[in-house]
């Protein structure tokens, strides 16, 4: 695709509207929640649980933010606490 | 000799092309995959290196392909796992992108490395292999596959049911078909069965339809009476002696009176027997056949009880599956208050399962034949449901009493039967292999035999069921088959049965290039299955004659003429008939002898490269200056 | 108005799962042209999403990938990926499919796979590759040995945002893009659409899929598979190393309460190798399968039921009564013992997975005059002598279509299907496609 058309984009949003709006909704909530987990583990390698409730987050949610935030590269695997991981901001990403 | 020389040789430069998979962690959890990358990427002689997660996935394939479209590498080789899952897959991959497939290398870090060894070793020791890779890949010449000639005609050796169904499909896509048959019918074991499960047809129409379309198709032609006694050749062009007899066995173990056969019309049905094909021989006569793919489907035997096995022999009210089914498949309407077996009426009987299958070394004891069948026989769960439910809606009297240690109705419509028999009031009591249910002839009562087993069912009580007849759930084996076996050299398994080259890659094809599978010779199977098994053997075979001629593999032996002095000595070695033969042949005017190969023969064994006084003879793709190179690189790695 | 394109093949195969592929590949070895419709993103069907399979353990992807590789590289083959078949009708002696191709929102001839869209775009959306455990972008590839390696853009989650079309170095996507007909001609067809799991939120004894611990085989097998969602084996919850897992057996198959009479054919043994998978994952961990039988009744299976025993693995004959919520995330069963005294017992688990059984993932109602029997699965009309023959003339079907089965025997079936399909254009007269 070339330069996408002005006028065209415009009919395709408006179009889509129902569909946008919830993605920007999504988004908004999705951005709260990396960041929250991203500033929790900065500094120092925690578990789920504990992300979750110094976070005040679920620990599901957090879980699966974090599987993906890894799969992206952003977050690595530390060592293990417990019965659980550890994960921490990638130094390097 | 060294690289450098070799480049001037053939005026190319050789780049080799190091493509190291991750088999997604099967691997690189043991082998630092980085860390082997490292390792070799200053060998002599290599271009580039890559790691892959799957390196046979598609984006692993097109690293390669475009290494080579982009003439960074002429050599190629793949650490990954076992040659024989993924040769293939990278030779084509090595063509397709317009190189010669055969100047490619394996090393194998899976199977060898990483499912044996662990941490540095692993490393270490894939770096080694690598690096003999390598060696050997700088040594290889391009190879072009031999193509031999393929007759399209097509042996089924066994006429049941799989043997008929491939035969009727091979002929059917327009090969010629030999399907041979030692006894006098066709139609193998199913002519002893009566209703089938789970679909209740009658296994008398089943069979007899599809030995009516074989005898009907002027391309099959069928040898019954028949056995294969000579075998030799190779894939596209076997030769057969086939030794026609008059028959001499009973046919039916119900009724083992010798069956006259000169009142039999062509495509009759004779109960337990099968379907007469026409014409049995009043003498011996022997017949040689020229074959391009030989089909096995020699079938199953009913696995026959040991003496006291169960009662079994120590009371004539003990029978087995096999002989009940046959008996009700003789009378399928018969109706009545009891069932009768041997004049008796059957007023309580039992069911054992799994007798001779799921056999567990340690509880069970092998037979004289040091056999223990520890497989399930997959068909006898159902096929006791079937013939109980029977028994109960046609003689309501008789009550039943099933012993099992699980009830496997896995196929479509067998659970309902499982269903139908609880619904008919079949009492199950289950048991523990290492606790079977004991069988003895009672001390007067009104029964003959006492059945007590301690019934995991209801926590372990001990329970005593009286009965008149006990039918023994007998599982399959193999028809014994040890003469082809020995002369075809056909894989078996540890289960006795033919062993195919990988269940889900190459599942009804043998090792032995041009042999294939069909029904219970390979493992147990119902008919529904045998004739899966069959139909996908007859589509394999159709494939590879189709085009009427065969490529195999070129790694097999050649002849320096230079240094060929016709000693002899390989012939003598050569285990294979006619692989390498004597032959004259003129140099500078002087007739000289020197030997000769016949490539589609040769196995490339490698047993006359070991025995070659002058260094004649070398096995392409597998030279001894490759493998001196190779044990060089591994040992300075 | 354009034309419809129509495109001619010898034989159509609809659902590229291994017995798509199986039966493609059998046909186009006799030089048969064949055409694959697949209607998911990438061929492979469930197989390419297990991790090892039974019974030898062989992993799932170095099997299925290179007949996948095989079938897309065939001179023979065509393969068209998500697409919908909207009929399939006889007249004339030949079949005539008609076809929607589905918008990828990226143009297939020049994407060139480099995943640079997916890391750009902001919206994260459940994996359902992954069993929902982790994210993905609303532009993505399914994964990474996904055939083919093409982008696509799921519209209900895109926000528009223009990244992607931005950093596309091939300027492949294209948000305008339409579905598109077409219709495929052929003499014969394979159907081959195989199965979806029995959905987990039915059973209300079993917490209907709102427990969180409580998962779904197919589930497993992700968190088992290399490139798991979280590349080991911890639970959705909390991610927790589970000490103690269970496997309750006939979920969904069996159960007459949810119209499942039949079995599945396959859980029994995919639970005990999966057992056999974690026990090597998580050595210390208690694995636990509750069942009725053991249905290990395939070439070598019992042997493989008997390692795992050996193994330590528990098998506990008993039927699950109910499922709940139990504390810290833990899962409770209450459970009837066939064995022992027969009290109802209750017993903890860490994580519990659900053996779920199979249901058709097609029906042809409406689309195709193909029946079906009570299972809901096709019907096959002679099962003992021809089992891939079904109602419609020229049509056959294989693998999980035509009921439960496992690999070993879908792979059979499939050669038996090809093999029929064959013998159909070897005998109908009007001859080979051009
Ligand atoms: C008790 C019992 C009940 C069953 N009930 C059912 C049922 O209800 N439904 C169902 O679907 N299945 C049932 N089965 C299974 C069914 O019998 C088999 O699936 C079927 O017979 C397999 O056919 P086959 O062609 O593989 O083997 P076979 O029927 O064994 O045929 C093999 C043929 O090869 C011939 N042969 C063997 N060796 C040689 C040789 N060296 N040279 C030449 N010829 C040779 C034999 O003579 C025979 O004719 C039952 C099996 C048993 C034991
Ligand atoms: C948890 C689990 C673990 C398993 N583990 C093993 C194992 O270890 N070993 C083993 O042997 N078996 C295993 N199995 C069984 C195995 O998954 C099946 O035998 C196999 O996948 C069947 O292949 P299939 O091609 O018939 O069906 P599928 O894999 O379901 O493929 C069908 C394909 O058709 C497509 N399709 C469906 N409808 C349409 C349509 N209308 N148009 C176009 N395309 C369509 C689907 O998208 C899919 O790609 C397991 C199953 C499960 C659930
Ligand atoms: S089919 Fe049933 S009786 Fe036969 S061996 Fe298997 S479990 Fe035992
Ligand atoms: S669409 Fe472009 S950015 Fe996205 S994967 Fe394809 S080539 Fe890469």
């Amino acid at each position: 695709m070339g330069k996408p058309d002005k006028e065209a984009m415009k009919a395709l949003r408006k179009q889509r509207k129902a569909y946008i709006d919830r993605a920007q909704q999504e988004m908004k909530k999705q951005r709260k929640l990396i960041k929250a987990i991203k500033e929790q583990i900065k500094d120092e390698p925690k578990t789920v649980p504990r992300i979750a409730s110094e976070a005040k987050l679920q620990a599901d949610q957090v879980l699966l933010y974090v599987a993906a935030l890894r799969k992206y590269g952003q977050v690595v695997e530390v060592d293990k606490d417990g019965d659980y991981f550890t994960y921490k901001l990638d130094a390097e990403a | 000799m060294s690289t450098n020389q070799e480049k001037k040789a053939t005026g190319e430069q050789k780049k080799v092309g190091i493509y190291i998979c991750h088999c997604g962690g099967n691997i690189s959890d043991h082998v630092d995959v980085e860390k082997l990358a490292e390792n070799v990427k200053d060998l002599d002689g290599v271009a580039v290196v890559h790691t892959n997660t799957f390196m046979c996935s598609d984006p692993g394939q097109e690293l390669i392909q475009n290494d080579i479209r982009d003439g960074k590498v002429n050599r190629v080789v793949v650490a990954s796992c076992a040659p024989s899952l993924h040769e293939l897959t990278f030779r084509g991959a090595i063509k397709r992108a317009g190189m010669n497939p055969y100047l490619y290398e394996h090393a194998n870090i899976r199977e060898q490395v990483s499912w044996v060894h662990h941490g540095d070793q692993a490393t270490e020791k894939a770096t080694g292999l690598v690096a003999g890779a390598v060696a050997k890949a700088l040594r290889l010449q391009p190879l072009e596959p031999i193509r031999v000639e393929a007759r399209r005609h097509a042996t089924v050796i066994g006429a049941g049911v799989a043997g008929l169904r491939a035969a009727c499909d091979l002929a059917c896509r327009g090969l010629e078909v030999a399907l041979i048959e030692k006894s006098p019918f066709i139609g193998g074991r199913t002519a002893s069965l009566g209703r089938l499960v789970p679909t209740g047809e009658q296994a008398e129409e089943v069979i007899t339809q599809i030995a009516a379309k074989a005898m009907a198709n002027d391309k099959v032609t069928i040898y019954s009476c028949t056995e294969v006694v000579g075998f030799e050749g190779f894939v596209g062009n076997f030769r057969l002696t086939l030794k026609r007899k008059p028959p001499e066995e009973p046919y039916s173990a119900a009724e083992p009176q010798k069956i006259r056969m000169d009142h039999l019309e062509k495509g009759e049905f004779l109960p337990a027997a099968g379907i007469f094909p026409g014409d049995v021989p009043d003498k011996e006569q022997e017949i040689f056949l020229e074959t391009g793919a030989i089909v096995m489907a020699t079938g199953f035997r009913s696995y026959v009880p040991g003496e006291g096995e169960y009662g079994y022999l120590h009371s004539d009210k003990v029978i087995t599956l096999a002989e009940l089914v046959e008996l009700i498949a003789r009378y399928p309407d018969r109706r009545g208050r009891f069932l009768q077996v041997k004049g008796k009426p059957v007023r309580r009987m039992a069911f054992i399962h799994c007798v001779g299958s799921r056999q567990i070394p340690g509880i069970h004891e092998p037979d004289q034949d040091g056999r223990l069948n520890e497989y399930c026989s997959r068909t006898c769960c159902a096929a006791t449901l079937q013939a109980a439910v029977q028994i109960r809606s046609s003689f309501p009297e008789t009550q039943i009493f099933d012993f099992y240690r699980d009830i496997r109705t896995y196929g479509r419509g067998q659970e309902e039967v499982y269903r139908e028999a609880s619904r008919q009031r079949v009492t199950f009591f289950r048991f523990e292999p290492e606790d079977p249910p004991r069988v003895q002839k009672s001390s007067g009562g009104k029964f003959p035999l006492l059945v007590s087993v301690k019934d995991t069912l209801t926590f372990g009580e001990q329970i005593d069921v009286p009965v008149d007849l006990v039918v023994l759930a007998t599982g399959m084996e193999p028809t014994p088959i040890k003469e082809l076996v020995e002369m075809m050299k056909l894989p078996v398994g540890a289960d006795g049965f033919l062993q195919e080259v990988h269940p889900k890659l190459r599942p009804v094809e043998v090792a032995n290039t041009g042999i294939l599978l069909a029904g219970t010779c390979q493992a147990p199977m119902d008919v529904g299955e045998a004739c899966n098994a069959a139909q996908a053997a007859a589509a394999k075979t159709t494939a590879m004659l189709a085009r009427g001629y065969v490529e195999l593999d070129p790694f097999v032996a050649r002849v320096d003429p230079e240094r060929c002095k016709g000693t002899g000595l390989c012939r003598e070695a050569c285990p294979i008939e006619g692989a390498i033969e004597l032959k004259e042949r003129q140099v500078d005017g002087k007739t000289v002898v020197q030997a000769q190969i016949t490539p589609a023969l040769c196995t490339g064994c490698g047993i006359c490269v070991a025995v070659c006084p002058s260094r004649a003879l070398d096995i392409n793709g597998w030279t001894l200056e490759q493998y001196e190179a190779m044990v060089d690189a591994i040992v300075a790695a | 108005m354009k034309e419809t394109l129509r495109l001619q093949y010898d034989a159509l195969v609809i659902g590229g799962g291994i017995a798509g592929l199986q039966s493609a590949l059998d046909l186009a070895d006799q030089d048969f042209k064949v055409a694959v419709i697949e209607k998911d993103a990438t061929i492979g069907g469930k197989m390419i999403r297990l991790s090892k399979v039974f019974p030898t353990l062989d992993c799932a992807s170095c099997i299925t990938t290179p007949k996948m590789a095989a079938a897309a590289h065939h001179d023979n083959i065509d393969l068209f990926t998500y697409c919908e078949v909207n009929s399939l009708d006889r007249s004339q002696g030949r079949l005539k499919a008609s076809i929607t191709q589905k918008p990828r929102y990226v143009d297939p001839d020049k994407c060139i796979g480099c995943r640079q869209c997916e890391y750009q775009c902001p919206v994260y959306v459940p994996d359902q590759e992954q069993g929902g455990f982790n994210l993905r972008k609303a532009v993505y590839i399914p994964f990474s040995n996904a055939i083919p390696q093409l982008a696509l853009i799921d519209v209900e989650h895109c926000a528009l945002c223009g990244k992607c079309a931005k950093v596309c170095p091939t300027e492949a996507i294209d948000y305008f893009q339409q579905p598109e007909d077409f219709v495929i001609e052929a003499k014969t067809a394979v159907l081959a659409t195989g199965f979806k799991l029995t959905p987990m939120d039915q059973k209300k004894e079993y917490g209907q899929g709102q427990i969180p611990n409580v998962i779904s085989s197919l589930q497993m097998e992700r968190l088992l598979a290399p490139h798991g969602p979280y590349q080991r084996v911890i639970r959705p919850s909390d991610g927790k190393e589970p000490d103690s897992i269970a496997y309750v057996q006939c979920a969904g198959s069996r159960d007459l309460s949810l119209g499942i009479s039949y079995c599945s054919r396959v859980c029994c043994m995919y639970a005990i190798k999966q057992a056999m998978l974690l026990s090597g994952a998580l050595p210390l961990a208690d694995i636990t399968i509750y069942y009725m039988d053991i249905r290990a009744f395939g070439k070598g299976y019992e042997q493989f039921f008997q390692n795992a025993k050996a193994m330590g693995i528990e098998f506990v004959k008993a039927k699950v009564g109910r499922i709940e919520q139990g504390e810290n995330h833990n899962v409770l069963l209450r459970i009837e013992e066939q064995e022992g005294d027969g009290r109802v017992v209750r017993r903890e688990h860490d994580l519990v997975v659900l053996s779920l059984g199979m249901v058709p993932d097609w029906n042809p109602a409406g689309i195709c005059p193909v029946g079906t029997g009570d299972d809901a699965f096709i019907k096959c009309v002679r099962p003992k002598l021809a089992p891939t023959l079904t109602e419609m003339e020229g049509v056959f079907v294989a693998g999980v279509a035509a009921g439960p089965k496992d690999i070993v025997d879908t792979i059979a079936e499939a050669g038996a299907a090809a093999m029929e399909a064959s013998n159909y254009l070897n005998s109908s007269a009007s001859g080979r496609a051009a």
